[in-house]
C-alpha cells in the first residue's frame, strides 16, 4: 500500500468541517500565546465563531457525498452525522456568544475557555460519525475530558470544583464500565472493531442470544446514558447544572447530549441488532423513568439552574421514544426534536445568563415583576420556556407533536400518553415561571428586580449576548411556523443514511459493504506478511500454545 | 505439557496472585501512601501478564505511562494534599460496604459465567510476536489514524486544562477596568484568593 | 495456558475496582480505584488480541489508547482534586456538599 493509495482510501475529505474546527482552534491557542490576554480577549471569541460557522458550511457541502465513509471504516460521514455535527457546531458558536461577559465577568481568561470549548465541539463532531470501537472511545473522552475542564473552569468557586470533581470521577467510571462492553464486543466477535462487521460476525460465531452480547450491551448503554443524562444515570446532572458556569450548562445540555444521542443510534443500530428487543426494552425502561422523574422534580425546584437540568433529564425522556420505535418516523422526529431543542434551550439559557449578570442570582422567585423592567428578556425567557413546555404555535409544540403522532403510528401508545401526562406536568413548571415574571403587581417585585440595572448594551461582551438573545427568540419563534424545511431535512437525514436504512430492511447494497472489504482485505494481507515474516524467527517458547 | 508451558502457567500465577493482592490492597488500606505504591505493583504485575501474551510494546509502554508516569502524578498528588486528616466514621458504614462487596461478588460471578461458557472463537494463527512493533506501527498510520490524531488534540487539551485549573491565581492587575462594569455581576464571583506557599509546609 | 485464566483475573481486578469507587472516602483512592477498572479493561482487550486476534492485534491498539487516555484523565482528576483542595482543605467525599447528590 504505497502513500498514494493511502491518501485515496482515507477518504480525508469527510472530516473538513472538523478540520476547520481543529484549525480555529490552534489559531485560538497560538494568538493568544502571541498577543496577549488583553489583547486576544478582543478578538478570538470572534475568529472561533467565525470557524464554527465556517464548519457548518463545510457541512452543508459534505450533505450530499458519495462515499461517506473515510479513514479506512473509521469515520461514517452519513446524512445522519451531518446533521448531529451541525447541532453540536451550532450549539457551540451559540454558546461562546453567551460567554464572553459571563467569562470575562468571573475573572477568567477567555481563550483558554474556548479552546477547551472548542476542543469539546470536535469531540463532539467526530463522536457523530465514529464508525470503529477505538475512534469511538477516543471521541468520547475528547468530550467527556474537556466537559470535565469546562465544569470546573471557574476554579476559584468551590460549587464549581466540587461539581468538576463529581462529573469526573462519575463520568470516568461510566467509560470504564463501557470499555469493558467494547472490549466483550471486540472478543465475542472475534476480533473485529468496526461497528458495521461486529454484528455480521457475532451472528456467525453463533453468539447471537448468547449471555456476553447482553452482558457488552448493559454496559454500553451504562455509558450511554451516562452522557444522555437517562435515569438512572443522572445524578450527575443537577450537580454539575447547579455548579458549573452557566454557558457550559447550555453546551452541555445540547451539543453533548446530541452527541451521546447520535453515539446512542449508531452504537445500538449498527453493533446490537441481534438483541434488538432487549435493548428497546432497556431504553423504554429508561425513557420512562427519565419522563415521570425529570419532569416531577423539576417541580419543586427553586433554581432556575436546577429546574432546567431536571427538565432536560425530561426532555432527553421525550427523545428517547424517537430512538425506541425503530422506525423512519421514529428516528427523524428524533432529530427534528433535536434541532428544535437547540434554539429554545440555548435561548433559555442565554436570558439565564443575562439575568445573572444583572442581579447575581438565578432563584426563581427572584424573576417576579421583570417585566416592568426588562420586556425584551422577558419575552424571550417566555418564549422559550413556554416552547420547551410545548406550547402550540411554537416550536417545540411541533417537536413534540410530530414525536408523539410518530410513536402512535408505531403502535407505543403507553409510551405516548406517558409523553402527554408528563409533558402537561411539565408545563407546569414552565408557566409558572413565566407567570412569575408578567403578572406581579408592582409592590410584589423581588429585591433584586427592583435594583434592576438599566439596560446597556455597549459594555464589552454584551453585544454578542444581545446577538444570541434575539436570534434564538426569533428562531424559536419562527421554527414553529415555518418548521418545513426543518422538517425535510430531518427526514431526508434518515432516508439518506444507509445505516438506518439497512437496519429498517430496505438496503439496496449499502456503501459500507462494498468498500470495506477491499481495504481491510488489503491491510490484514499486508500486517500477515509482516508478522509472519517475523514470527517464523521467534522462538518456540515466545509463541503460546 | 512441556517445560515452557510449565513455566508460562506458573509465572502466571505469581504474576496473577501478585496483582489481584495488591489491588486488595489498594482499596482496603488505611494508608493512602501505601496504596500508590502497591497500585505501582499492580501495574508491574500487569505489564509481566502482557509479556505472556506476546505484547512487548505494549508491556514497556504500560510500564513507562503508568508506573512512570499515572503513578508518580498520584504520589505528588497525595503529598500535595496530604493533611493526615482521619475521616470521621460513618454511621453504619460497614452496611453499604457489606452491601457494595455482595454486589460485586454478584457481578464477579455474573462476569465468570459469562467467560466460561461462551465458545471464544480461538485463533490459531501465529502470533505477531516480535513484529508486534511493526504491525502497530503500521495500525497507527494507516486504520486508526483518525483515533490516533484525535488522541494528540486531547492530550494537548489535557495538559492545558490541567495546568488552567492546577495553577495559583494571581490577583488580576485590572482591578481598575473591573470596577467599570460594577453593574454586572455573577454568584461565581472569585472569592479571597489563597496566599501561595500555604499547601508547601506538608512534604 | 487458556483465554479464560486471564479473563477471570481481568473481571476480578474490575470487580475489586468497583468496591474501591464506591467506598473510597479519599478522592484519590477514588481516582486510583478508576485506574484499576482501566486496567482490568486492558487486560481484557490484551487477552483477546492475544488468543483471537493474534495477526492484526487490534486489541494491543486500543490498549495503547486507553492507557494514554488514562493518563490524561489522571492529570485532569488530579488537578481538579488539587483544585478543590485548596478551596475546601479536604479531600473526603463525605464533605462535598454543597450540592445535593
Amino acid at each position: 500500500m504505497d502513500f498514494a493509495s493511502l491518501a485515496v482510501q482515507l477518504n480525508a475529505g469527510t472530516i473538513v468541517p472538523e478540520a476547520i474546527v481543529l484549525i480555529t482552534l490552534m489559531t485560538v491557542v497560538v494568538s493568544d500565546l502571541i498577543i496577549g490576554r488583553q489583547a486576544s480577549a478582543q478578538w478570538t471569541p470572534y475568529i472561533a465563531i467565525a470557524g464554527l460557522l465556517a464548519s457548518v458550511v463545510a457541512l452543508f457541502y459534505q450533505w450530499d457525498v458519495a462515499n461517506p465513509i473515510s479513514f479506512i471504516g473509521e469515520f461514517n460521514g452519513d446524512a445522519l452525522s451531518v446533521v448531529f455535527r451541525g447541532i453540536i457546531a451550532l450549539s457551540a458558536a451559540t454558546t461562546i456568544l453567551m460567554s464572553i461577559r459571563y467569562v470575562i465577568q468571573s475573572g477568567t481568561s477567555l481563550a483558554e475557555f474556548i479552546t477547551i470549548l472548542l476542543t469539546a465541539t470536535l469531540g463532539g463532531m467526530f463522536l457523530s460519525g465514529s464508525d470503529e470501537l477505538v475512534a469511538v472511545y477516543v471521541s468520547l473522552e475528547t468530550l467527556s475530558i474537556s466537559s470535565y475542564l469546562l465544569t470546573g473552569y471557574t476554579k476559584r468557586d468551590p460549587r464549581s470544583n466540587e461539581a468538576a470533581l463529581k462529573y469526573l470521577l462519575i463520568g470516568a467510571s461510566s467509560s470504564a464500565i463501557f470499555l469493558y462492553g467494547a472490549s466483550l464486543l471486540y472478543g465475542l466477535s472475534g476480533g473485529e472493531t468496526r461497528l458495521s462487521t461486529i454484528s455480521a460476525s457475532i451472528a456467525s460465531a453463533g453468539l447471537a442470544q448468547s449471555i456476553g452480547l447482553v452482558i457488552a450491551l448493559v454496559f454500553a448503554i451504562a455509558g450511554i446514558a451516562f452522557k444522555i443524562a437517562a435515569v438512572p444515570f443522572h445524578q450527575w446532572t443537577p450537580d454539575v447544572y447547579e455548579g458549573s458556569p452557566t454557558p457550559v450548562v447550555a453546551f452541555l445540555s445540547v451539543g453533548s447530549k446530541a452527541a451521546g444521542f447520535a453515539l446512542a443510534i449508531r452504537l445500538l443500530v449498527t453493533a446490537f441488532p441481534l438483541v434488538s428487543e432487549q435493548w428497546q426494552l432497556v431504553m423504554t425502561t429508561l425513557a420512562i423513568l427519565s419522563m415521570v422523574l425529570g419532569n416531577v422534580v423539576a417541580l419543586a425546584q427553586t433554581s432556575m439552574k436546577r429546574l432546567l437540568a431536571y427538565s432536560s433529564i425530561g426532555q432527553a425522556g421525550f427523545v428517547m421514544i424517537g430512538l425506541i420505535l425503530g422506525t423512519d418516523a421514529g428516528y427523524s422526529s428524533m432529530v427534528f426534536y433535536l434541532m428544535v431543542y437547540l434554539f429554545m434551550n440555548l435561548g433559555a439559557f442565554t436570558c439565564i445568563i443575562l439575568f445573572t449578570l444583572r442581579t447575581g442570582t438565578d432563584q426563581i422567585s427572584e424573576y417576579a415583576g421583570l417585566y416592568q423592567k426588562d420586556p425584551l428578556l422577558t419575552l424571550a425567557l417566555s418564549v422559550c420556556l413556554l416552547s420547551l413546555g410545548g406550547i402550540p404555535p411554537l416550536a417545540g409544540f411541533f417537536g413534540k407533536l410530530y414525536l408523539f403522532w410518530a410513536g402512535w403510528q408505531a403502535g407505543a401508545y403507553p409510551l405516548v400518553i406517558l409523553g402527554l401526562v408528563t409533558s402537561v406536568i411539565s408545563i407546569y413548571y414552565y408557566i409558572r415561571v413565566v407567570k412569575m415574571m408578567v403578572v406581579k403587581e408592582p409592590q410584589e417585585m423581588s429585591d433584586s428586580v427592583k435594583n434592576y440595572p438599566p439596560t446597556d448594551w455597549t459594555l464589552p461582551g454584551m453585544r454578542p449576548l444581545q446577538v444570541g438573545l434575539v436570534s434564538a427568540l426569533i428562531a424559536t419563534s419562527l421554527a414553529g411556523i415555518f418548521s418545513n424545511p426543518l422538517f425535510t431535512l430531518a427526514n431526508d437525514s434518515v432516508l439518506k443514511t444507509p445505516m438506518l436504512q439497512q437496519a429498517l430492511g430496505r438496503s439496496k447494497a449499502p456503501i459500507a459493504k462494498q468498500m470495506a472489504p477491499t481495504i481491510s482485505q488489503q491491510l490484514s494481507l499486508q500486517i500477515t506478511e509482516v508478522s509472519t515474516k517475523k514470527a517464523v524467527s521467534l522462538p518456540k517458547s515466545m509463541v503460546h500454545s | 505439557m512441556n517445560l515452557a508451558e510449565g513455566v508460562q502457567i506458573v509465572s502466571f500465577g505469581i504474576l496473577a496472585a501478585m496483582m489481584l493482592g495488591a489491588a486488595i490492597g489498594v482499596v482496603l488500606l488505611e494508608n493512602i501512601v501505601y496504596s500508590a505504591f502497591l497500585l505501582g505493583g499492580v501495574f508491574i504485575s500487569i505489564a509481566g501478564i502482557y509479556l505472556l501474551l506476546n505484547a512487548d510494546f505494549v508491556a514497556a509502554a504500560q510500564v513507562l505511562i503508568y508506573v512512570g508516569a499515572v503513578n508518580v502524578l498520584i504520589l505528588f498528588a497525595i503529598m500535595l494534599v496530604n493533611k493526615r486528616q482521619d475521616f470521621q466514621p460513618l454511621r453504619r458504614g460497614w452496611i453499604r460496604k457489606a452491601a457494595t462487596a455482595v454486589v460485586c461478588a454478584g457481578i464477579f460471578a455474573l462476569l465468570s459465567t459469562m467467560i466460561v461458557s461462551t465458545p471464544w472463537a480461538i485463533s490459531t494463527a501465529t502470533p505477531a510476536g516480535d513484529a508486534s512493533v511493526v504491525v502497530i506501527g503500521l495500525h497507527f498510520f494507516s486504520d486508526f489514524l483518525l483515533p490516533f490524531e484525535l488522541a494528540s488534540v486531547l492530550l494537548l487539551m489535557a495538559l492545558i486544562g490541567a495546568v488552567v485549573l492546577a495553577r495559583r491565581e494571581f490577583l488580576p492587575d485590572d482591578e481598575a477596568d473591573r470596577a467599570q462594569v460594577e453593574a454586572l455581576r455573577l454568584p461565581e464571583r472569585p472569592r479571597e484568593l489563597v496566599p501561595s506557599g500555604r499547601d508547601e509546609t506538608v512534604n | 495456558m487458556q483465554l479464560q485464566y486471564f479473563l477471570l483475573v481481568a473481571a476480578a481486578l474490575f470487580c475489586i475496582g468497583v468496591y474501591g469507587l464506591v467506598n473510597s472516602r479519599n478522592a484519590v483512592r477514588v481516582l486510583m480505584s478508576i485506574e484499576l477498572m482501566l486496567n482490568a479493561v486492558n487486560l481484557n482487550l490484551m487477552a483477546f488480541s492475544n488468543y483471537l486476534d493474534p495477526q492484526a492485534i487490534k486489541g494491543q491498539i486500543f490498549t495503547i489508547f486507553v492507557i494514554a487516555i488514562a493518563a490524561a484523565e489522571a492529570a485532569v482528576g488530579l488537578a481538579i482534586v488539587l483544585a478543590i483542595y485548596r478551596n475546601r482543605d479536604t479531600v473526603d467525599m463525605e464533605q462535598f456538599n454543597l450540592l445535593k447528590w
